[in-house]
């Protein structure tokens, strides 16, 4: 431990805002890297739920069977 | 096999002979570049300082610099008129190598837009009072180095061609690729005043010119293949 | 040989579904190297006896600034493979790591260049290193705004494949350029601290914690970004549709 006290620790030998805005702009982009795609994620979901669900009950029967066809030509 | 290289030799040369011909018939592109390359260095005395001692620490950077953005403005008629046009889905479809043609098409501009900046460069340089003895260097260097600019900017250009407004996009992807040339063409000056050979300063330049006339071209061309479709 | 592993990659519902069983895995890793790094690092190294505490910083820069170099290289192959073999999933990785890239440049930028306030005596050197990775930063927000401009996919997607090669190959140019140009200018700056930092267990332990921890971050943001892509371009594929209802 190179620190006796918690004041020592955040006055970090006179570098206080060097080291410490570097790790605050490191958590910062760990945050905005990890929890903006898992809330996109989300979003993303939520949308395409939506979207089938607007889908679904205008297609029925034979129009479904012409969808599926639709969605293969897609994915090529 | 001799047939195929002289067909090729001459689908080469029309190439070219067409795009000076339409230079020549379009005085305007002819001028533009050129007239854009003396205003930006006019610019330079007027926002930095008229003193001589502090013109000739930065002339050599400042021909560098508006020679590299004059080369940026020309690109944008090296493939528009032709994509316009459709000469240049032609162009595609003809059964020559469109590696050729492209280099073709790079000399033509390079001819029209980037020769006319070198040529003028001396006159320029002399306004902007460059330290006697860095002529030679300076006007050699912008020789080999500005068809190094028109042959990497046609790789951004033909990636864009198909693009509306794509001036921010070009320049984004042109400029930072254009470093090692400018780099190369300031140090040759800069280090040919401090007794530095010039001969290594041709020959890293040279190197550079060989690489971008055999690299450039296949990826301008593959880049067209993407962009017109 | 037996190539079906590698036509595998290119199924985005094979990666989604294996990528799903990964992630924990990732996530519990980079969680536990991250803390004890940073603690590690934040605490108990040593102070340096030219640098006092900041030497704190050389943690974070360096896993950054290492694996911000990785980013061409990475967008390079998984270009040449979309080009050569049109796998998607490959498309899918150089749409999501240039910008990903993009960060990662700027943050090892700004934690350089903080870094260098102590050292240099001022918040910006055209050093070698750092202006290197200032145009690298430049070339990657050209990617970038390459693809934002060709809205449409399949082009952008060609496009900035051939862009991240010929990137790739300039990213290499401009370094040597630089280191060359940066010589003659001045007396070079030592940046090397990490040469002489590394001379005792107590300082390089800690740094291989941190260069883990962010590599897996590297790895599971990019595989995060992958998912949300896949998700978005797969959408009227039954395995999506399946996937959205059971969530």
């Amino acid at each position: 431990m190179q620190f006796s006290s918690f004041q020592e620790f955040i006055q970090m030998g006179g570098y206080a805002f060097n080291v410490w805005s570097v790790y605050g702009m490191f958590a910062v982009f760990l945050a905005v890297n990890l929890l903006g795609p898992l809330r996109r994620n989300k979003q993303i979901i939520r949308e395409l739920k939506r979207r089938y669900e607007l889908n679904a009950p205008a297609q029925s029967g034979a129009s479904s069977a012409n969808s599926s066809a639709e969605s293969v030509g897609d994915s090529q | 096999m001799s047939k195929v290289q002289s067909t090729l030799i001459k689908a080469f040369v029309s190439t070219l002979r067409r795009d000076l011909l339409i230079a020549y018939k379009k005085k305007n592109d002819l001028f533009n570049p050129f007239m854009f390359f003396l205003i930006v260095a006019t610019l330079f005395p007027i926002g930095i300082s008229p003193e001589p001692e502090k013109l000739s620490e930065i002339s050599a950077g400042v021909l560098w610099i508006s020679a590299l953005l004059a080369a940026l403005l020309a690109m944008d008629n090296l493939f528009r008129a032709d994509y316009e046009d459709g000469s240049l889905e032609q162009l595609m479809l003809s059964p020559h190598p469109l590696y050729f043609l492209v280099l073709a098409k790079n000399i033509a501009h390079w001819l029209v837009s980037g020769l006319p900046v070198v040529l003028v460069s001396p006159l320029i340089a002399y306004m902007l009072s460059l330290p006697e003895g860095a002529y030679v260097t300076l006007f050699l260097t912008l020789l080999l180095g500005t068809p190094v600019l028109s042959l990497l900017g046609s790789i951004g250009v033909a990636l864009t061609v198909g693009l509306g407004s794509r001036g921010l996009v070009l320049a984004v992807i042109t400029l930072p690729m254009s470093v090692p040339v400018l780099i190369a063409g300031t140090l040759a000056v800069t280090q040919t005043q401090n007794g530095a050979e010039l001969s290594g300063f041709l020959a890293i330049m040279g190197a550079m010119l060989v690489a971008a006339l055999t690299l450039a071209p296949l990826a301008s061309a593959a880049a067209l293949r993407i962009s017109v479709n | 040989m037996d190539w079906t592993w590698f036509h595998k990659w290119g199924s985005p519902k094979w990666f989604y579904e294996l990528s799903g069983k990964w992630l924990p895995w990732l996530v519990g890793s980079m969680v536990l190297c991250l803390t004890v790094g940073i603690v590690w690092a934040l605490l108990f190294v040593p102070q340096d006896y030219q640098q006092g505490l900041t030497n704190r910083i050389f943690y974070v820069h360096v896993p950054v600034a290492s694996i911000s170099l990785a980013f061409f290289p990475l967008m390079a192959i998984a270009g040449t493979v979309f080009l050569v073999w049109r796998m998607k999933l490959a498309d899918v990785v150089v749409k999501v790591a240039a910008p990903l890239g993009a960060w990662f440049t700027a943050l090892a930028l700004a934690s350089g260049s903080i870094w260098g306030v102590d050292t240099w005596g001022t918040w910006w050197i055209w050093d070698g290193r750092l202006t290197s990775l200032l145009l690298q930063f430049f070339l990657l927000l050209g990617v970038v705004s390459l693809r934002t401009a060709l809205e449409d996919s399949e082009g952008a997607a060609r496009a900035c494949a051939l862009l991240s090669i010929v990137g790739c190959i300039n990213v290499v140019v401009i370094k040597y350029s630089v280191d060359w140009w940066n010589t003659l200018h001045q007396p070079s700056t030592d940046f090397s601290i990490a040469a002489d930092q590394a001379n005792g267990p107590e300082i390089w332990v800690p740094l291989v914690f941190m260069i883990l921890a962010v590599y897996l971050f590297f790895a599971i943001s990019l595989i995060l970004s992958t998912r949300n892509e896949i998700l978005q371009r797969e959408k009227r594929s039954q395995w999506v549709m399946e996937l959205v209802k059971r969530s």
